[in-house]
């Protein structure tokens, strides 16, 4: 081949790096939009034969957002081999041991499976937060569109804002209106019945 | 044998033939031919009927006929690339005969190999090859990554919140 065309296959072929904050986003959508980007079906030169996919660094994934009540009813299986081996876990408790574990393990479900399927995933990189090593952090040039817009809480609004919101009505100047903190207090009362107790 | 090791070439044309011009590239035909068997007697019918048409049609291309006493007959047709192409035609009818010919009249000459693609071009791009930064967005140096501001996702549809404002919006312009 001339010197000028292999180079020219080089650039073709160069894996590029990108990034997706996973914060907020349903593990099920994201893994479906980041195989993808693993896979290289993004690009034109795509061929399911070739290894053409990109790296991807996935950051937050400790704050990914279950859909319906998946956090209590989505199960994950594994079984030792052993007899009596099998283990069923729900989705928060694997969340609780391994905060990448879920968005992983789907996107390894969602990927096709074949020879290629464990070089693709060695080229994702998780992050529970947001804590990237340097290194890998300057090879990323470009980043993934997150799947679903990211909720705001109140305090992400400014106050001006949150003063011009429209009201249907204003409170009477007499009225007392609840700090939402009744639990809190109520726990608090609880505590202090608790330890009174006790010293009875 | 395997597939691989089957020959195989890539859809082709000689030196662009068609293009401008075009020249037939069968340049010989000889029919071979016994005076005296049955499985001859097609050959022998478009001998005295259809071959004198044909060669008038075809000025190009030369026609030879050839007695080869108790031997089957073929038609074997010579091309400009030098490759020669048998085609036995034993116990064949005169109208079978007339498509066998258009068949050899109108080929190029090259073997008839496994084409590994129904489409082919020797010139595969010319705006370039691809490449990842090809019409693609390309980040000054000193862009940090990630930018949730703006990679967020799309937003297609108005929330409740969103309709809400709106409505207020308009009912205290009404007002104003």
């Amino acid at each position: 081949m001339h010197d000028r065309r292999r180079v020219l296959q080089w650039a073709t072929f160069a894996r590029s790096w990108w990034i997706f904050d996973a914060n907020h986003q349903c593990p099920f959508q994201s893994a479906n939009r980041l195989c993808l980007f693993l896979e290289g079906k993004h690009k034109p030169i795509y061929h399911p034969l070739s290894d053409c996919g990109d790296h991807v660094i996935v950051i937050n994934t400790k704050h990914i957002a279950m859909p319906d009540r998946f956090w209590r009813a989505w199960r994950h299986f594994h079984h030792t081999q052993y007899a009596g081996g099998f283990q069923v876990q729900r989705a928060w408790q694997v969340h609780r041991e391994d905060p990448t574990k879920i968005l992983k393990k789907q996107i390894y479900s969602t990927l096709t499976g074949n020879l290629l399927r464990k070089g693709l995933m060695a080229r994702l990189h998780l992050f529970p937060e947001e804590d990237v090593p340097e290194g890998m952090l300057r090879n990323v040039s470009n980043q993934i569109r997150q799947v679903m817009p990211v909720p705001k809480t109140l305090e992400d609004y400014p106050i001006e804002e949150r003063e011009s919101f429209p009201r249907v009505f204003e409170w009477p100047e007499e009225y007392v209106v609840k700090d939402g903190k009744e639990f809190e207090r109520q726990k608090e009362y609880l505590d202090e019945d608790l330890s009174l107790s006790k010293l009875q | 044998m395997t597939n691989r090791g089957i020959p195989s070439a890539f859809l082709r044309t000689t030196l662009h033939n068609g293009i401008g011009r075009y020249v037939c590239q069968l340049q010989r035909l000889t029919i071979k031919f016994c005076k005296e068997q049955k499985q001859s007697r097609g050959v022998r019918d478009f001998i005295e009927n259809g071959l004198v048409d044909f060669a008038k049609n075809n000025p190009s291309v030369a026609v030879y006929a050839q007695v080869k006493r108790h031997r089957s007959p073929a038609l074997v047709a010579e091309y400009l690339n030098g490759k020669t192409h048998i085609i036995p035609v034993a116990e064949k009818e005169a109208a079978e005969l007339l498509e066998w010919l258009d068949f050899l009249r109108t080929r190029s000459g090259e073997d008839l190999i496994r084409m590994r693609k129904s489409q082919h071009t020797f010139s595969p791009s010319i705006q370039g090859a691809w490449t990842p930064v090809t019409n693609k967005q390309v980040f000054p140096p000193d862009f940090t990554f990630p930018n949730n501001e703006l990679f967020q996702a799309h937003k297609f549809t108005e929330s409740a919140t969103d309709i809400l404002q709106r409505l207020a919006r308009k009912s205290t312009s009404k007002t104003d």
